[in-house]
């Protein structure tokens, strides 16, 4: 069937081990999710949406090889940008989507209040943390979501990662009374507060067309190609 | 045209890209290098870097999990 000997490679390699179907496990994991999902419903409605969330966020993840780590990374590497414009893409259109949520909930009458709920400050702890998860994620060779995606894999070296990355967010989550005396006088930005819903939006649009159009001049200048 | 071979096994993203970087570096033009690696985001990537250099890259799953990149220098 195929050959063993690569175009390139001039080297007679082993012969490959036949690989085993994997489709009965796929057909047991998706039985398992509907049960999961079956279970879940009988816990609260809204769970079982979550867990569709959940599953195609995983699915989209690790099809597409999506990274944020190698967005912020590559660029310093290798001069790749192109992840990094594939964030900069769904930064563009989790924008667009949250304005959407908040714009609808302040419609239906919400307060001031949920519509600032999920917008944190802008404080010490949080550039503290940025920078301590920056340099962490790039040692560990993935972020939160791609932790998790490469454990699913089988990549075991993250599963010690993973064990970490629970470990140090329960640390966190236990001293968050401590942290949060830090974000008391911090600022709290919510760009439709600013320039409006409308210009929120556009404002928003404008600085990630720009990194884009910056992302694909680096990627030019270090690699000498555009692709 | 000799024959390279670069094992990242094991390794997580970036250290297969940076091993491969350096060893292209040794090689001479119409070399070849073989690079195994099990991190399904360095089988993302080195091809990735490797072509927009300019080489021929070739990529093979040789098991579950466990790809060769082939790539031959071409500048």
């Amino acid at each position: 069937m195929e050959n063993n000997n690569s175009s390139l490679s001039g080297r007679a390699r082993a012969p490959r081990k036949p690989k085993k179907s994997q489709i009965p496990y796929a057909i047991l994991v998706t039985i398992l999710i509907l049960g999961l999902g079956l279970y879940l419903s009988s816990l609260g409605a809204k769970l079982p949406a979550y867990l569709i969330f959940g599953v195609a966020f995983g699915y989209v993840l690790q099809r597409s090889r999506f990274c944020f780590t190698a967005a912020l990374r590559d660029p310093w590497i290798t001069g790749s940008t192109s992840l990094t414009r594939a964030a900069l893409i769904a930064f563009g259109l989790a924008a667009i989507g949250f304005t959407a949520i908040k714009y609808n909930s302040v419609l239906s009458g919400a307060d001031q209040t949920l519509a600032m709920e999920g917008v944190a400050p802008i404080g010490l702890p949080l550039m503290l943390g940025g920078v301590l998860f920056g340099i962490g994620m790039v040692i560990s060779g993935g972020c939160a979501s791609g932790t998790l995606m490469r454990v699913g894999e089988g990549f075991t070296m993250q599963v010690l990662s993973l064990a970490f990355f629970v470990i140090g967010s329960l640390w966190g989550a236990h001293d968050m009374t401590f942290w949060n005396r830090f974000n008391e006088n911090a600022p709290k930005i919510f760009l439709p507060d600013i320039f409006g819903w409308f210009g929120g939006v556009v404002v928003q649009a404008g600085i990630i067309v720009l990194l884009y159009i910056a992302a694909l001049k680096w990627q030019e200048k270090k690699m000498g190609s555009m692709e | 045209m000799a024959e390279f071979t670069l094992d990242c096994m094991g390794e997580a993203c970036p250290v297969p890209l940076m091993k491969c970087e350096k060893k292209m570096n040794e090689l001479k033009v119409g070399d070849v290098l073989l690079v195994s690696i099990d991190h399904s985001c360095a089988m993302k990537n080195v091809p990735e870097w490797a072509r927009t250099r300019g080489h021929n890259v070739e990529i093979e799953e040789v098991d579950d999990g466990e790809w060769e990149v082939i790539i031959e220098k071409t500048n």
